[in-house]
């Protein structure tokens, strides 16, 4: 029964023609500008998480402690809250890491009458304090503290960053909303013509009794196929061109964005892809109107 | 098998009232063969019609082989319409599908598990005489061979009784009486048939009980 049925469907798409292949394509459209949007925001998204990992607020020390004194210092810094973690850097680690910076220019380093970096130490805010807000308020406490010269750590850019992608997502969302209504619309008419081609079949199937069900499960059969047609190009297409990109695209995120490497959809976020697909299909199908039941 | 209770039927065509049945009451049992005769326009699809609940009566009550045809829910409508086999004046046959396929078609919409199928839609069409017909497509045999597929396709699924709305209309003589022999052989097997026709002649020559409508009203109903 269902592979009579799955046969009809498989039949009236071939009948459709022309119109069920450009429904399967306006889905695949829309599935792939969904989708495109939905890699970069990934993406965006890892960088983001990344960034905000190697985020460090640096707080500047008037004079450097003693180094019977360093751990006091470091707790009273970390009892202003929302922090994570802290590291000290002594003034000759600070020269130290310089001279590693500069390399071949040694020699300047070496030239210089006395050490004149401060010591400092490297604070990472907590989770809960990494938002705009959180971390300027984290600066204003550290600044209060007598023994701080200056703290150094702008959040401007992360916000920014996170705009994006919020941006990012509802452009894609919007477009992806519209097209989705257009495969919707195609698949319906896609159906409906069918549906006129399926007219004797119908007539001939509610004359001998067949239930409304397998009347219509065609129909919805044939949307589905579609959709998932449609889904399956898309994930396909957006795959390849991923591949093709991939070598011009990695060295250029790792030096904007800091990542390794980019990341395509996991098997989860494809099967939503594909399913989402069918289901647009599948709903144009169900949308069709048929003649009705006597 | 069919009982009819003062049905009435009024087709409303814009503002214009058609009556094409006016309080028709009947019954017709189990295993008969009955002819409803009457001019063109006297209403015998509309008749017809109703008993498959292809319409609904304006007044009065119809059941069929069980079923309470007026109150039933639309649900239920495919229950009446597998116990009841139709055939019309034209085959009505699915043109891209071949014989065999026209009649398994039937069984496979409802439901039947598949190795039943074959068996079934062969016997069927051997009984109509269209055994060595199977594979040919509807356009390469003759109206009176698309007339046999048709009595086929409505007889496969077995039904208790049998509307035939004049399904020798297109046929010439020789064509015409093969299908009224085919009826015979149906009744005979101990299917009640109800056959539609506006030829007074056939009505004669058949020798059956005849309903005979005129103007939406029944005449006659005589053995
Ligand atoms: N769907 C409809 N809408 C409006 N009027 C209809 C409809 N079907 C039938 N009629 C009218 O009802 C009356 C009876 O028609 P019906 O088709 O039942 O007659 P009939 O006896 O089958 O005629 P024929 O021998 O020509 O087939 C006619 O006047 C017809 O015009
Ligand atoms: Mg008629």
């Amino acid at each position: 029964m269902l592979f009579f049925l799955i046969g009809e469907a498989l039949r009236d798409l071939r009948r459709g023609g022309r119109v069920a292949v450009s429904a399967v394509l306006l889905i695949m459209l829309s599935l792939t500008a969904l989708g495109a949007f939905w890699v970069l925001s990934l993406n965006l998204g890892r960088a983001l998480v990344q960034w905000r990992d190697r985020f460090r607020v640096v707080v500047y020390l008037r004079e450097e402690p003693p180094a019977g004194q360093v751990e006091g210092l470091l707790e009273k810094i970390e009892g202003v809250g929302g922090i994570q973690r802290l590291r000290y850097v002594s003034k000759g680690q600070a020269l130290q890491a310089l001279r590693r910076q500069i390399g071949g220019q040694a020699s300047v380093v070496a030239e210089l009458p006395a050490n004149p970096l401060p010591a400092s130490v490297e604070v990472t805010p907590a989770a809960e304090a990494m938002t705009p807000e959180g971390t300027r308020a984290l600066i204003q406490r550290l600044s209060a503290l007598a023994e701080v010269e200056e703290v150094q750590g702008g959040t401007a850019w992360v916000e920014w960053l996170a705009q994006f992608q919020g941006l990012l997502q509802a452009i894609g969302l919007s477009l992806g909303a519209v097209l989705a209504l257009a495969a919707i619309l195609t698949a319906t008419t896609a159906t409906t013509l069918v549906l006129h081609a399926r007219r004797e079949e119908m007539e001939i199937m509610r004359l001998v009794g067949a239930s409304e069900m397998v009347i219509r499960l065609p129909l919805l059969l044939q949307g589905l196929i579609q959709g998932f047609v449609g889904a399956l190009m898309a994930v396909g297409g957006l795959y390849l061109a991923f591949r093709l990109a991939l070598p011009t695209l990695e060295p250029l995120l790792s030096v904007t964005l800091g990542l390794p490497g980019a990341a395509f959809f996991a098997p989860a976020e494809i099967a939503v892809l594909v399913g989402g697909g069918s289901l647009l299909g599948g709903l144009g199908g169900l949308r069709a109107k048929g003649e009705k039941p006597a | 098998m069919i009982q009819l209770q003062g049905v009435s039927k009024v087709y409303r065509v814009g503002p214009v009232k058609v009556t094409a049945l006016a309080d028709v009451s009947l019954e017709i049992e189990k295993g008969e063969f009955t002819v409803l005769a009457g001019p063109s326009g006297s209403g015998k699809t509309t008749l017809l019609r109703l008993l498959y609940r292809d319409e609904v009566p304006t007044e009065g009550e119809i059941r069929v082989a069980g079923f309470d045809v007026t109150g039933m829910r639309r649900s239920r409508i495919p229950h009446l319409r597998r116990a009841v086999g139709v055939v019309f004046q034209d085959a009505k046959l699915l043109p891209a599908r071949n014989v065999y396929d026209n009649v398994a078609f039937v069984l496979r919409v409802l439901g039947t598990p598949r190795r039943e199928i074959t068996p079934r839609v062969m016997q069927t069409l051997k009984a109509v005489g269209l055994s060595a017909r199977a594979q040919a497509l509807p356009a390469q045999i003759s109206q009176g061979e698309q007339q046999r597929a048709a009595l086929a396709r409505a007889l496969v699924k077995e039904p208790a009784l049998l509307l035939a709305d004049e399904p020798t209309g297109n046929l010439d003589e020789a064509m015409a009486d093969e299908i009224l022999y085919l009826l015979s052989d149906i009744w005979n097997r101990g299917t009640t048939i109800l056959l539609a026709t506006h030829r007074a002649t056939l009505a004669d020559q058949l020798k059956r009980r005849t309903l005979v409508l005129d103007g939406g009203r029944l005449l006659k109903d005589e053995d």
